[in-house]
């Protein structure tokens, strides 16, 4: 099986004017494996998540999506030089984003929101989105709102549809941004219990999460970013039973309580 | 009851120039439509402009919208018609003149679009990035998400407030006939002059214009509102 990674982050930092929020991050993301990253607000997971699929710029280091670099390429004097946004957008499409606001895009109706990248990105007719747009719609539980528009659906039910729409572009990888965190307590199980299924079908996962029950249960690995950096790194059973940093070990206590 | 009063309620004169005055009434449309076209799309390339990233740009469109939302539509209607054919023509060295139709659509669709430039850029201000950012991280490209997911949402948002600027821009038809377009008050003025009897003209020209806006702003109030009641629920 070729062992190259999903995701290769290396040396990754970025800068918003003089604050650096990341400060050189590495780690590799293997197929199918579920990587949750856990912090307090600020220590730069969702701008790491967020650099992945450049919403945001890197001020330094590579991303490399099934070997792929990403957004870069170095040219034959060895500069690093920003490619085209076509050629970010490509690579876009490989990776189906989720973000905490849902973003469902409210003038279309479910199923016009799963279809819309599928037909106007990928090329695909209508016919053939609409029924792969049903089929995510199925995995997420929420076949029979296919009609219906995004104002009238639940919190926990338009995050549902947003995980659908990430499907629908049958990404290489899904990235999570906070996916529970502006839900009732009570709509946040629908949604991980949709996320515990595709982590159980082999769906490559990376999960900005303050979940930590989803983090220790569900995931293969688990980084814990502090101030911009990797603080501690590992499989759940490790981060969570018995973490080295001791400032891993603080944030755990205070969220695990 | 004053003579005066009877004859401008007598619409018999006005019912017996229909014809003229229907003719009339159908230019008034076709004006509206034309400079409506042009004020919303002119409109629309401003608003890009204002929400640019770079400055130029953005200045570039702040000076089309104050330069044509604060000059009165009277006069660039006359202006238009009058000066901008000699400005031109001194440009290209050769005599220039436009037809009192294009002068008009000119006029009332630039003054519009500095209106209706201002309610496009509200309602892109008002798309929460997210929207934006959810169709980028799909691949989608700035065009494309400029057409299906920005502007459609736009369009619902401003519905209410541009039905109001087209009701203006309707009645503002009215000073076309100053440049001797033959709109319907055109023809009134025409038929006044060798009538002799303005009042029930006049009077059947207000009633005409009021029920003919008010029929039209009604309706596609109705219509729209059922339309954006399912996004907004």
């Amino acid at each position: 099986m070729d062992a190259t990674p999903a995701i290769r982050v290396v040396d990754l930092r970025k800068s918003f004017g003089t604050l650096e929020v990341l400060k050189g991050v590495s780690f590799d993301v293997d197929r199918g494996s579920v990587v949750s990253m856990i912090g307090a607000s600020g220590s730069g997971k969702s701008t790491l998540l967020r650099c992945i699929n450049f919403l945001e710029t890197p001020s330094g280091g590579e991303v490399y999506i099934d070997g792929e670099p990403m957004g870069f390429r170095t040219d034959a004097t060895g500069q690093r030089r920003l490619q085209p946004l076509s050629e970010i957008n490509r690579m876009r499409r490989d990776l189906g984003m989720v973000f905490q606001q849902f973003n469902l895009w409210p003038h279309m109706t479910v199923l016009g929101n799963v279809i819309e990248a599928p037909m106007r990105v990928r090329g695909m007719n209508r016919k053939r989105a609409a029924a792969l747009g049903e089929e995510c719609l199925a995995r997420v539980h929420l076949s029979e709102k296919a009609r219906e528009y995004p104002a009238r659906l639940s919190g926990g039910q338009q995050q549902r549809v947003a995980i659908a729409r990430a499907l629908a572009m049958q990404p290489k990888a899904m990235l999570f941004d906070e996916p529970t965190s502006s839900l009732d307590p009570e709509l946040t199980d629908e949604v991980l219990a949709v996320m515990r299924e595709l982590a159980g079908d082999g769906t490559t996962m990376i999960v900005v999460t303050h979940e930590m029950g989803f983090a220790r249960d569900a995931s293969d690995r688990v980084l814990f970013l502090h101030n911009g950096l990797i603080e501690e790194e590992g499989p759940p059973e490790q981060v969570f039973g018995a973490p080295r940093s001791e400032r891993c070990r603080q944030f755990l206590s205070k969220h695990l309580q | 009851m004053s003579d005066a009063l009877r004859q401008s309620l007598d619409l018999s004169l006005f019912w017996e120039y229909r014809q003229v005055l229907l003719s009339g009434l159908l230019f008034n449309v076709y004006v509206f439509a034309c400079s409506a076209v042009t004020a919303l799309l002119v409109g629309l390339a401003a608003a890009l402009l204002r929400v640019n990233r770079s400055w130029p740009f953005r200045w570039i469109g702040t000076v089309h919208v104050e330069l044509f939302r604060n000059a009165p539509d009277y006069i660039m209607v006359v202006w238009v018609h009058f000066v901008l054919p000699l400005l031109l023509g001194a440009i290209i060295g050769r005599r220039l003149e436009f037809h009192p139709f294009v002068s008009a659509v000119i006029a009332l669709g630039f003054v519009y679009s500095g209106y209706f430039a201002e309610t496009f850029r509200a309602g892109i201000q008002a798309i929460p990035i997210g929207h934006v950012e959810a169709a980028r991280a799909c691949g989608m490209g700035e065009r494309l998400i400029l057409w299906r997911i920005i502007l459609p949402q736009v369009v619902r948002r401003m519905l209410p407030e541009a039905v109001n600027q087209l009701v203006s821009l309707f009645k503002a038809t009215t000073i076309v006939s100053l440049i001797a377009v033959p709109d319907l008050m055109y023809n009134v003025s025409m038929v006044t002059a060798t009538e002799m009897r303005p009042l029930p003209l006049y009077t059947g020209a207000a009633l005409t214009y009021f029920a003919v806006i008010w029929l039209a702003a009604t309706g596609v109030r109705l219509l729209s509102e059922r339309w954006r009641s399912k996004i907004y629920a």
